[in-house]
């Protein structure tokens, strides 16, 4: 696919989502704002895991970072809404620098217990610290001032937002994966040993992907907080960790777009699914399991798989 | 040149009851071509593992232009311009054979942070992979997916990684091994002609005598973590030890 | 002071066996099979929920149903191994782990559509009822009994692996599987039985797990699997002997925290879980080797 067909494609995606948020109704918008969340959320997460490599378990803590520093800014300093998404990327940041910075000694499987473990350590904190962070409770109340003026107290307000912090997201992880960082980062993931003999300090540049995938994941959850009003401990247990890999797998792994159509899939299913049944977990999972045991590389890996046979021997590798 | 390039001292590396490196004390001066040589098991390997910063040494010293890097990591080795090639081929399967050398030259061109600007603009760094991959004789394969490479080429390839990181000392692991005699010809031919370029001073880990003898300017024969001779080529070829070493193994 | 101690030390244990039950079969099969079976707690759920409901049918012979239930998990077991995971054991680690946690999913979630979701009370066993006066103060008889249980089943799982046929090919293939496959090991049906034989330890320690928790509820599952892969790791990934002491540790230290540091205990485990991690991977018993 050419890069101008690919930036014409987003080009009428970001048009899509102009125009869903001046005419569609609020069930449909409030939907778009979660998948946006969402693929925010994964295309972050997607740089550690598809491109470098690494399991995390441990990122709904990184979300629930980012819910939480925006929840609190909120509440105690200020309902600016751009100052608590600062101040929520910067917290969820912080906690992944520490965090990551003891994950990244290990690897593989040891990798993943640790973020697994620490995750569920900062869960605990959250539970327990009951008068800073409400427990079981959470963090409610929390308001959306006006953004530089611009009221955003409506759903159909504060989508715009949303909207515009989605685009910045997809852009920056595009660029990252396009520059000699993201290369290197693949070249982590494909051989860790050889990348350290072209001189290059894995170590860093893992716990660098991590930190930049925890500031996307506390984006998400900064976000969140803002759209439901409240913050919860739930998002930070293991088993919320989970989403993001389920999505990235769904989508791809190893694509660009993957995170976004495993978002839209996942949501959408999950919309589904819930309309007929309470047990939407139980064919999430019998999904999960058809993806694994057949379409490994996830919607958008057969399909490029389709596409690059069709392509002359030119572009080939990491995309 | 006053400082030699590499001086070890007295290392020593044991697995166990097996010493692979028995006090080991050398120096190598830039410029010359080292060919080390020595039967299976001599600690050949090892050496290589221990002077690149894969294995720590059990004691000893390694000094690299003088300076201490007994301690120092991998990378850091590397960032001071000590390098290595590996036996088995050890390239990034998926990414093209231009990323393969791309991503070294971005090290050394300390650019590999730059992680907002896209890396086709990098067009310095462009012109220096390309020149790598002329001088390994992979030019044509640029975009080639590196596991998509016959076994000759991906051996060139391996030597083409390493020397990317513009190297001041390289050490190639048996840079011949499963290769025919056309390959192994056309190897040896950019590696002589790397050699006589000057940047680069090789150490050269064969079994191969031929290899050795051609293009060796000074022969270092390991048996059992010992170092029982060290000189010109013609010399180690006449050494009674080497010869008793060797009975049954090669034909001088 | 004396048996307040001495009751905290008691009731850890017994919960540390519970945690044994579950922790043993995976670390036999990440021990075997190299993969973390995130569905063990499942296996533990489904043996509780099997179990009790024998035992209402079968004229509440609790024996009677602890025989039979973990067969049923058993059956589950083998139909998840040999028609599913068998086919990504070559495949990257995400893949494995998402296998297992789908199985969490669908497994947590028929419980719900067989049993419903809320909570059913499980009763006492006959003969094990009621409690014990030890140092002044109750305990009850049911946790003694399993304080004895869980160290017979450790002695059973290793006079199994040193004495027997089939511990030795175990062995074998744990540390070495191509040279045990190139011996003549028949290594997928063995893989298949291993990870039967842990399922059954997984819902062994459910059906016992029944007179013991009072209340049978569909998230059992995942709060014991938790416990036993901190006490896998903590032992060791794939040490048995390492399982058992990792269990017994975190059975006490989550007994004691619960009782006298109430808000941190789960805080505490984890910074444990950390700490080996970071410090010996390989855990207290396990094996230097990388996997």
């Amino acid at each position: 696919m050419s890069r101008t067909a690919v930036y014409v494609i987003y080009g009428l995606l970001a048009l899509a989502l102009l125009a869903l948020g001046l005419w569609a109704g609020r069930f449909v918008l409030y939907l778009t704002m979660r998948v946006m969340l969402l693929a925010i959320l994964a295309l972050g997460y997607n740089l550690l895991l598809g491109r470098t490599g690494l399991l995390s378990f441990g990122h709904g803590a990184l979300y629930a970072a980012g819910a939480y520093g925006l929840g609190l800014f909120n509440l105690h300093v200020s309902s600016d809404p751009l100052l608590g998404l600062l101040a929520g990327v910067l917290f969820a940041s912080l906690i992944s620098l520490i965090i990551g910075f003891f994950c990244v000694r290990q690897t593989e499987i040891y990798f993943a217990m640790l973020t697994l473990a620490f995750g569920m350590m900062f869960f605990s904190l959250i539970w327990n610290l009951r008068e800073i962070t409400g427990g079981d409770d959470g963090l409610i109340g929390i308001s959306r001032a006006p953004l530089l003026g611009l009221p955003i107290g409506r759903d159909y307000q504060f989508y715009y937002l949303v909207l515009a912090c989605f685009c910045l997201s997809v852009w920056v992880i595009h660029r990252i994966r396009g520059s000699a960082f993201g290369l290197v980062l693949a070249g982590i993931r494909e051989n860790h040993q050889r990348t350290s003999f072209a001189g290059i300090p894995v170590k860093n540049y893992r716990l660098a992907a991590f930190v930049i995938s925890g500031a996307f994941a506390g984006l998400a959850g900064s976000l969140a907080t803002l759209l439901e009003s409240n913050a919860n401990p739930f998002a930070a247990h293991w088993s919320h960790s989970a989403e993001p890999v389920l999505v990235s797998l769904m989508g791809g792994l190893q694509t660009f777009s993957g995170p976004l159509v495993g978002s839209v899939i996942f949501i959408v299913l999950r919309e589904i699914i819930q309309r007929f049944t309470e047990n939407w977990m139980l064919w999430f999972g019998l999904i999960l399991l058809a993806i694994i045991m057949g379409l490994r590389g996830g919607v958008m890996g057969g399909l490029e798989k389709r596409l690059a046979r069709g392509r002359a021997a030119g572009q080939g590798g990491a995309s | 040149m006053n400082e030699p390039l590499l001086r070890v001292e007295g290392l020593y590396k044991a697995f166990g009851k097996v010493v692979t490196a028995n006090g080991l004390s050398f120096q190598l001066n830039a410029g010359e071509f080292t060919a080390i040589i020595g039967p299976n098991g001599a600690g050949k390997s090892t050496l290589i593992n221990v002077l690149s910063g894969s294995l720590a040494a059990d004691s000893g010293r390694i000094f690299f232009e003088g300076q201490d890097i007994t301690g120092l990591p991998i990378h850091k080795r590397v960032q001071r311009g000590l390098c290595r090639s590996f036996q088995v081929v050890n390239v990034f399967p998926h990414l093209t054979v231009f990323e393969n050398v791309e991503i070294p030259t971005l090290a050394v061109a300390r650019r590999a942070h730059h992680f907002f600007r896209p890396v086709g603009r990098e067009s310095q760094v462009a012109d220096l992979v390309r020149a790598a991959l002329e001088r390994v004789g992979l030019g044509a394969r640029a975009q080639t997916p590196a596991s998509a490479l016959s076994h000759g080429d991906q051996r060139l390839l391996e030597v083409g990684i390493a020397l990317a990181a513009r190297p001041k000392l390289l050490f190639l692991d048996e840079p011949t091994a499963g290769m025919n005699p056309v390959e192994r010809v056309s190897i040896l031919e950019n590696i002589r002609r790397l050699a006589v370029k000057g940047e680069t001073s090789f150490v050269i880990v064969e079994h191969d005598m031929d290899v050795v003898f051609s293009l060796a300017d000074r022969v270092m024969v390991l048996h059992r973590g010992d170092l029982i001779c060290d000189g010109h080529p013609d010399h180690v070829k006449g050494d009674a030890q080497v010869r008793e070493c060797y009975l049954g193994e090669e034909v001088l | 002071m004396l048996e307040s101690i001495v009751h905290v030390c008691l009731a850890g244990l017994s919960t540390g066996m519970f945690i044994w039950l579950v922790a043993s079969g995976l670390t036999l099969i990440f021990g075997v099979l190299g993969v973390l079976n995130f569905a063990h707690g499942s296996f533990y759920m489904l043996g509780a929920y099997f179990c009790f409901t024998l035992l209402s049918h079968l004229g509440h012979n609790f024996w009677l149903g602890l025989i039979l239930g973990p067969l049923c998990v058993c059956a589950v077991g083998y139909v998840v191994e040999r028609y599913f995971l068998r086919y990504v054991y070559h495949i990257d680690l995400p893949y494995q782990l998402l296998l297992t946690f789908a199985f969490v999913l669908i497994f947590d979630d028929l419980v719900k559509v067989f049993w419903g979701a809320g909570s059913i009370g499980s009763p006492s066993v006959a003969g094990l009822a009621g409690s014990v006066r030890i140092l002044g103060r109750l305990f009850p008889t049911y946790s003694l009994f399993i304080i004895l249980v869980g160290p017979l089943v450790a002695l059973g799982l290793w006079a199994m692996l040193e004495r027997t046929w089939a511990g030795r090919i175990i062995r074998a293939a744990s540390s070495d599987r191509e040279m045990a496959a190139a011996l003549g090991v028949r290594v997928p049906a063995l893989f298949t039985a291993v990870f039967v034989f842990g399922t059954w330890l997984g819902a062994m320690g459910g059906g016992l797990a029944v007179p013991y928790v009072g209340l049978l509820t569909p998230g059992m599952g995942e709060s014991i699997i938790i416990d036993a892969f901190v006490v896998a790791v903590i032992g060791g990934l794939g040490s048995l002997k390492g399982a058992f002491l990792g269990a017994l540790i975190i059975g006490l230290l989550s007994s004691f925290g619960t009782r006298f540091i109430p808000t941190f205990d789960m805080f505490l485990t984890f910074i444990l879980m950390a700490i080996v991690l970071l410090w010996r991977p390989q855990g207290f018993f396990g094996e230097e080797t990388a996997r």
